[in-house]
């Protein structure tokens, strides 16, 4: 499965996209139906901005509009490794004994809160895709991930790593992957990669403030707090405040990211270093919005989401064209002599990203 | 027969190297048969894999391959868990 694996091709994907465009702008809505939805599904890829403003989708009387409730299931791998594994809780059931399967549930529903209520988005698509979970994935498995449709948590080896459903933000970060993928897609690798590691950190990170009710200056801007195992020396995985600070311990050794571009580390690795300089986006992000104070959510959080998701952001992107979006994008929404285009400005120059 | 197993990537994006050398132990059978059969699926270039999915890196006597989770093949999961549980 590839990163943008899930795409269920709604037209035959070799028809030629001049001749979409015609079709979905003929009168017959059984032509023009499929075809807008083939160049919305391919347009995802890049946003959505061209066929909404183009075909008018977005107020087409026709498209239902998408639930206000999340869609939930949760499955349990039974430590084997087939996805998605067996059933066990849906959507509007009570609480079970598995204490893991209850907290992947509530986890689905913070992050789909904070996307609908903080950004009007309808779960990880903006269509209301159904949000599915898989849980006690393989034994003793130190990860969690998301494979293009779903997310899989394993229960850790007690060791190092503790129940990956037990900090909310993991479960934010990994939700958040499924956002990019259907919206900018930056590709897995290098800088584009890291701006995608940063997007799934911001957002994981802003989800759990959002379910605290915690203001920027409250947060503890950590990833995985409540993760390592309690012989650990770390206090989570990665700090947004102070990045390469979060864990310094015999086994895991140092928590290796930079925060600001003259520690950039260039490497093939995790793929070009994607969990690595990602601390850069991520540091530059705690500093825009504790500046601007209150509920990160508000401004720095709408000022990042509107670039991921406004069309403009390359798949392709480094953090310099990252953050040059950021300040356009504070600037259409809070105005060009207001303190948040200030802030995202101070906050690029700070990590050593240039935007001028 | 050596067995190297590298695993990168992942949610914590933390590095882990074992290896295993199979000459001597009473069960060098079932290595290499498990090591052959987990080279034979893998591949020659590093495949970009999911987000926060781990990648591993393969090398039985010299010769390297690639993998990446969820895409592992049973020998591979298989030899992946003996080499990081057993190796050194």
């Amino acid at each position: 499965m590839t990163t943008n694996g899930g795409f269920e091709p709604v037209f035959c994907t070799v028809v030629p996209p001049h001749v979409l465009d015609k079709l979905a702008r003929n009168d017959d809505p059984a032509l023009s139906g499929p075809a807008q939805r083939t160049l919305m599904r391919d347009s995802e890829l890049r946003g959505r901005r061209r066929v909404t403003t183009e075909f008018g989708l977005a107020a087409a009387p026709t498209a239902k509009a998408p639930s206000e409730q999340p869609l939930r299931t949760i499955y349990d791998a039974e430590h084997k490794t087939d996805l998605p594994g067996t059933k066990v809780r849906a959507e509007g059931t009570d609480p079970g004994q598995d204490a893991t399967v209850n907290r992947a549930y509530s986890g689905l529903g913070a992050t789909f809160e904070l996307y609908l209520k903080a950004y009007q988005r309808h779960s990880i698509d903006g269509d209301g895709l159904p949000l599915d979970a898989t849980v006690h994935f393989d034994e003793n498995y130190n990860n969690a991930f998301w494979n293009g449709e779903q997310m899989v948590f394993g229960d850790g080896d007690g060791e190092i790593f503790l129940d990956f459903t037990i900090p909310i933000d993991v479960i934010g970060h990994e939700l958040t992957h499924g956002v990019t993928q259907h919206t900018a897609n930056l590709t897995y690798y290098g800088q584009p990669g890291a701006l995608n590691e940063s997007m799934s950190d911001v957002f994981g990170s802003l989800i759990k403030q959002y379910t605290l009710g915690q203001t920027a200056a409250e947060a503890d801007w950590l990833i995985g707090a409540g993760l390592l195992a309690p012989s650990v020396s770390g206090k989570a995985l990665r700090s947004m405040k102070e990045p390469g600070s979060a864990y310094d311990d015999d086994v895991l050794g140092k928590d290796p990211q930079p925060a600001t571009m003259d520690d950039y580390v260039r490497t093939g690795r995790d793929n070009g270093g994607v969990h690595i300089n990602s601390g850069i986006p991520n540091h530059a992000f705690f500093l825009a919005a504790t500046a601007l104070g209150g509920y990160a959510w508000e401004k720095a959080g709408q000022i990042w989401y509107d670039v991921l998701t406004g069309g403009e952001l390359s798949d392709r992107a480094f953090f310099t064209d990252f953050a040059k979006l950021t300040a356009a994008a504070a600037k259409a929404r809070f105005g060009e002599g207001g303190e948040e285009l200030q802030a995202v400005e101070k906050a690029w120059e700070q990590v050593g990203v240039q935007i001028l | 027969m050596r067995i190297q197993v590298r695993r990168t990537g992942g949610f914590a994006g933390i590095e882990r190297h074992a290896e295993v050398d199979t000459s001597g132990r009473p069960d060098a059978h079932e290595w290499q048969a498990l090591a052959e059969k987990a080279l034979a699926a893998g591949r020659g270039v590093r495949p970009i894999g999911v987000p926060d999915g781990f990648s591993y890196e393969i090398t039985v006597d010299g010769k390297t391959v690639y993998a990446a989770d969820p895409r592992l093949t049973e020998e591979q999961r298989k030899l992946i868990s003996r080499v990081l549980k057993e190796g050194a």
